[in-house]
């Protein structure tokens, strides 16, 4: 039998981690055990990445708790120019920044979002995803989701940038993500190789952040129970 | 990484002197050095490599500059989207738009700029691709959306958007509508009609040349908009970039061994300031699903899109 391709593999371990029925956190930390027993060299290198970002305090400016969330108006999965004050409009939101359509990690923390959709919008709050991908490639997203709230485009990692938060992943990185079939050059439409670092900011409806989730290690993502939690005590 | 450890950098690049970059960042030098290394640190490698008076950058740090600059500017266009208009702002946006290029694929982003920015005022030039050229270069427009530009002007930056093939157009009564493809050889007895202000005029006729077209009559026309009229009189045939075609009365052939496809990208000028109806735009266009992906196939789990969300309960 032909040996299958380390991309296809991966896919498959993705969706046995993502249809687990447990914690984000363990089903996230189930597919990096995947990835560690099925591609060792990629391991290490993330290895090396993360704790290349954590030494570096990268991320470490990005806006704080007490502090106002800085504003944006980026473009929607359907190309409408949404600002943060008209989601603060209509309540207080998370916002959660993922690295793109590619990312299995975001996939899961999507699919996440997405089941405790309904928990968050019946106490009138909201939820929001940031990606550095295009159009096309956050509707992919949000349909494979099921999420019903809005997949915005942070063209170049723009708005990550502006607080602190865009990474570069490096070259060694670079080669071997290529080689998993995990390429934010195709979903983003640039070659810079720049991600954000995931993060999640509980806004209030005044655009105090009443919450926050910054860890440049992307296996980690906020708890969901942190989020409804901190939803649910802003106002 | 941060905006301020960026802009150092790119200070430090263009100097090639720390004091002189700390000077220009209003900044002491021994915190423009620790934010340097900080980066350095952040990045995996050495961006300068210090040498008395004049540093230079290093292999990393040629690499590094150009995404670098651009992640700057896309930061500070974010920070400029975000800055609400007052009420009676005007946001001039002159654009230059290629003349084979429809402007249908356009108008939902025309339109949606123009309603979170009430005091647009829009200026639309249509030109050939050299008068498209010359208005970026000069400045009297921001923004161009063409075909190729086959400009060698190292400031323009160009965001390729989606990509049309070309394929034989006839009319709906022509003895070859309704084939499921069509040949070379089939042009042979056929008049064709060949816009000459087409950017991708050039590689058709050496398209044809190749495949044997070279004393077949013409009729020449300078517009789209002529040739498609030409085409709806049933005058000849065309070969054109079918994306935005307006196809009634016409009928679209694919041309067997005819691979030429034209890529549509819109063009801005490097380095200069773009106004936030412009920033807003760029942005807007690139962000957009346009169908068609320039010069690149989908990613594998694309071809199966939403399998997964259908499969599930």
């Amino acid at each position: 039998m032909a040996e299958r391709m380390l991309s296809d593999v991966l896919e498959d371990a993705f969706v046995r981690c993502r249809e687990l029925d447990v914690p984000l956190a363990d089903r996230l930390q189930a597919f990096a055990n995947e990835t560690r027993r099925l591609d060792p060299p990629f391991a290490a290198a993330t290895d090396a990445l993360v704790s290349r970002l954590a030494e570096s305090n990268a991320g470490a400016t990005a806006p704080k708790v007490g502090e106002p969330m800085p504003a944006f108006m980026l473009p929607d999965e359907q190309g409408r120019l949404v600002r943060l004050d008209d989601l603060l409009g209509a309540g207080p939101v998370a916002i959660a920044f993922n690295r793109g359509q590619w990312c299995p990690y975001c996939r899961i923390n999507i699919d996440a979002l997405a089941r405790a959709e309904e928990e968050v919008s019946a106490e009138r709050r909201h939820i929001a995803a940031i990606v550095p991908d295009r159009q096309r490639f956050a509707m992919w997203l949000k349909t494979d989701a099921q999420a019903p709230f809005p997949v915005f485009t942070d063209v170049d990692n723009g708005y990550a940038m502006s607080l602190g938060l865009a990474i570069w992943v490096g070259e060694e990185m670079k080669r071997l993500m290529v080689k998993s079939g995990w390429d934010p050059s195709v979903t983003q439409g640039t070659d810079n190789w720049m991600l954000p670092i995931p993060a999640t900011f509980i806004v209030g409806t005044d655009g105090i952040i009443r919450a926050r989730f910054v860890d440049p290690d992307y296996r980690m993502r906020m708890a969901i129970e942190d989020m409804l939690a901190a939803l649910r005590s802003a106002k | 990484m941060e905006m301020h450890q960026i802009r150092y950098f790119l200070a430090v690049s263009e100097t090639l002197n720390l004091t002189k970059a700390a000077e220009r960042c209003n900044v002491a030098q021994p915190s423009l050095t620790r934010a340097m290394k900080s980066l350095e640190s952040e990045l995996g490698g050495e961006l300068l490599r210090r040498e008395r008076a004049l540093s230079h950058l290093t292999e990393l740090g040629q690499r590094m500059l150009p995404m670098l600059r651009q992640c700057y500017e896309s930061a500070l266009t974010a920070k400029m989207l975000a800055a609400s208009m007052r009420k009676g702002d005007i946001a001039p946006l002159a654009v230059a738009v290629s003349r084979t290029v429809p402007l249908s694929p356009f108008t939902p982003m025309l339109r949606e700029l123009s309603r979170v920015l009430p005091g647009l005022q829009l200026t639309l030039r249509r030109g050939s691709i050299s008068e498209v050229a010359e208005s970026l270069k000069s400045g009297a427009v921001e923004l161009a959306i063409a075909g190729p530009l086959g400009e060698g002007w190292s400031r323009l930056d160009a965001f390729p958007l989606f990509e049309e093939p070309f394929d034989l157009v006839v009319n709906e009564t022509h003895r070859l509508a309704g084939r499921n493809r069509a040949e070379f050889k089939d042009l042979v007895s056929e008049t064709l009609l060949i816009n000459t202000g087409c950017e991708m005029a050039e590689e058709l006729g050496a398209s044809l040349a190749a495949n044997g077209i070279l004393d077949t009559p013409t009729h020449q026309v300078t517009t789209r908009e002529d040739l498609l009229t030409l085409l709806k009189a049933n005058m000849g045939v065309a070969i054109i970039a079918t994306g935005a075609v307006e196809t009634s009365g016409l009928c679209r052939i694919p041309l067997n061994e005819l691979n030429l496809v034209r890529r549509v990208s819109v063009y801005t000028v490097a380095g200069r300031r773009r106004a936030i109806a412009c920033a807003t735009l760029l942005n807007m266009l690139r962000a957009a699903d346009w169908g068609l992906d320039a010069g690149r196939k989908p990613q594998r789990e694309l071809i199966n899109g939403g399998t997964y969300a259908q499969r599930r309960p």
